[in-house]
């Protein structure tokens, strides 16, 4: 469950496991995952994948176990470990405007006044927001919403961004482009992504690595190594032999572990 | 509403106020109900341009205004504030409430008298007064409001490591706004009653003593033209706080 040599590992879950009550919900979870990676965690519901996401952004203390980032363990939300929620109607503030929201992060950060505008314009330019710097969420699309949250997030610069269900609620186009929007931001930031669905095709057309976890309680069932060359493009990687081959076997897996 | 139903509607509510004013103009000639206790709207309206004219009505209308507008921005001032650090801490939330709901539906009025005692029957009596029953629909709706933020957004404050009176400021407060706007409304209107029934008590000039000395007179007139006047006041306050509403809450429109 170790990233190919040649990556530092960054976030390393340590036999954690985790109990709500007395009921477990993720089990003996160890996992590495390397410097720049793209890491997409994948199984049914029930299956632990936003609790140890949660435990990665220190927003959740495992019942035992470690979680550790750069080495450390995580004992609360890190300055570099950025959060980015399914639900964007929820997540962002809608008595801000888009502009707003992404000065949020910079405020938080405390970047003086004077620099926010700049910073601001360049990222919401950066998610192809440009033109809607003034509207209100309420006056947003889903798409461009999660592209405000995206924004947000990237102000942070984070060194690892933890993306929960991020498409899940957006249509099939919107959610393409912004599967490539994400792919081309992370190319050039190097950032480490840990990305849970439970879209399959997602899951291997954005992954270096896909990690499938079985269900109650959840635990690591098999990773799968994505050797599918960069960039991705939406028709020929999901019509190259190896993506087909991926969904195959991650499919027969799925449909195994509900069995 | 398309435009043209909404002055269609104008119309109809205007002649129905022209209505109920010609019907009062004919009670007032016609029932037999003598002139020291009900004037026409005729009578009223010369009152009224007289006061403005020659009398002090604008004066003792800014009197009561402005005691009206301190207590409720007294009452709001201090309504937030106490409201934002009982809503943001739960163990304020659970020792204050009990009382906060005990004291709140004792009547202002009868509070008075304590007031009375301690300060004496003054204009700062009347300023405590409005301010004491104006605090109550903004003390709640900011507990109300401060301590009911969206989870997912208390998170998105965590994961970007907000502390907790950037929280309250940045997220909290701001959450809250529609219920506080709603509540300075209903404070506006309390703090009118009781700038009216606190220059009654106090004799402090205003159009409360105004309207109390004309009826003890018997200058019917006089009485309308006062209760007239303070009717105006409370519409178009509500009406300017309607408008400020709108503008503040305009991220809540699509």
């Amino acid at each position: 469950m170790t990233p190919p040599a040649t990556r530092k590992p960054l976030i390393e879950f340590r036999n954690v496991n985790h109990a709500f009550g007395t009921r477990p919900i993720v089990h003996n979870i160890d996992l590495t995952v390397g410097e720049s990676e793209f890491v997409c965690l994948i199984g049914p519901s029930g299956c632990g994948k936003t609790t140890l996401l949660r435990m990665v952004g220190g927003l959740l203390t495992p019942s035992s176990g470690q979680v550790l980032f750069n080495g450390r363990p995580v004992d609360g939300p890190e300055k570099e470990i950025s959060f980015m929620f399914q639900d964007y109607s929820k997540a962002l503030l809608p008595w801000r405007t888009a502009a707003g929201n992404v000065s949020l992060a910079l405020e938080a950060t405390n970047v003086p006044a004077a620099q926010r505008g700049p910073r601001i314009k360049e990222l919401l330019a950066k998610v192809g927001l440009a033109n809607h710097a003034d509207h209100y969420p309420a006056q947003l699309s889903g798409g461009m919403q999660q592209r405000v949250q995206i924004a947000r997030c990237l102000a942070q610069e984070p060194s690892v961004l933890l993306m929960d269900e991020p498409f899940g609620a957006l249509d099939a186009m919107t959610r393409q482009a912004l599967q490539d929007e994400i792919l081309r931001l992370i190319a050039v930031s190097k950032t480490t992504v840990l990305f849970v669905t439970h879209d399959l095709e997602e899951a291997i057309y954005l992954g270096d690595r896909v990690v499938a976890l079985y269900p109650n309680p959840g635990r690591v069932a098999q990773v799968f190594d994505v050797k599918l060359p960069f960039p991705r493009d939406q028709l020929s990687t999901r019509e190259h032999p190896e993506f087909l081959r991926l969904r195959r076997e991650l499919f027969d897996f799925i449909r195994e572990g509900e069995a | 509403m398309t435009p043209r139903a909404k002055v269609l509607w104008m119309i109809g509510s205007v002649c129905v106020t022209a209505l109920i004013v010609v019907a009062w103009q004919m009670i007032a000639n016609y029932s037999g109900i003598p002139a020291v206790f009900l004037p026409g709207p005729d009578r009223a309206w010369r009152a009224l341009v007289t006061g403005f004219t020659t009398g002090d009505l604008t004066q003792l209308s800014m009197a009561t205004v402005e005691r009206m507008i301190y207590g409720w921005v007294l009452a709001s001032l201090a309504g937030i504030v106490l409201g934002a650090i009982i809503g943001s801490s739960k163990i304020a939330r659970e020792y204050v409430a009990p009382m906060l709901e005990m004291v709140r539906p004792v009547p202002v009025s009868a509070f008075m008298p304590v007031v009375i005692a301690i300060v004496g029957l003054s204009g700062g009596m009347v300023l405590i007064v409005i301010a004491l029953g104006a605090i109550w629909p903004v003390l709640l709706a900011t507990v109300h409001g401060v301590s009911s933020v969206e989870p997912r957004l208390m998170e998105v404050s965590r994961s970007l490591r907000l502390g907790r009176l950037q929280t309250l400021w940045k997220i909290a407060l701001p959450n809250s706004q529609p219920d506080i706007l709603a509540g300075m409304r209903i404070g506006l209107t309390v703090s009118l009653i009781l700038a009216v029934i606190g220059e009654m008590l106090t004799s402090e000039a205003g159009l409360g003593y105004h309207v109390l000395v004309a009826a003890r007179a018997f200058r019917s007139a006089d009485l309308f033209a006062g209760v007239i006047l303070l009717g105006l006041i409370g519409l178009v306050s509500n009406v300017a706080l309607q408008e400020i509403e709108r503008y503040m809450l305009r991220w809540k429109q699509r």
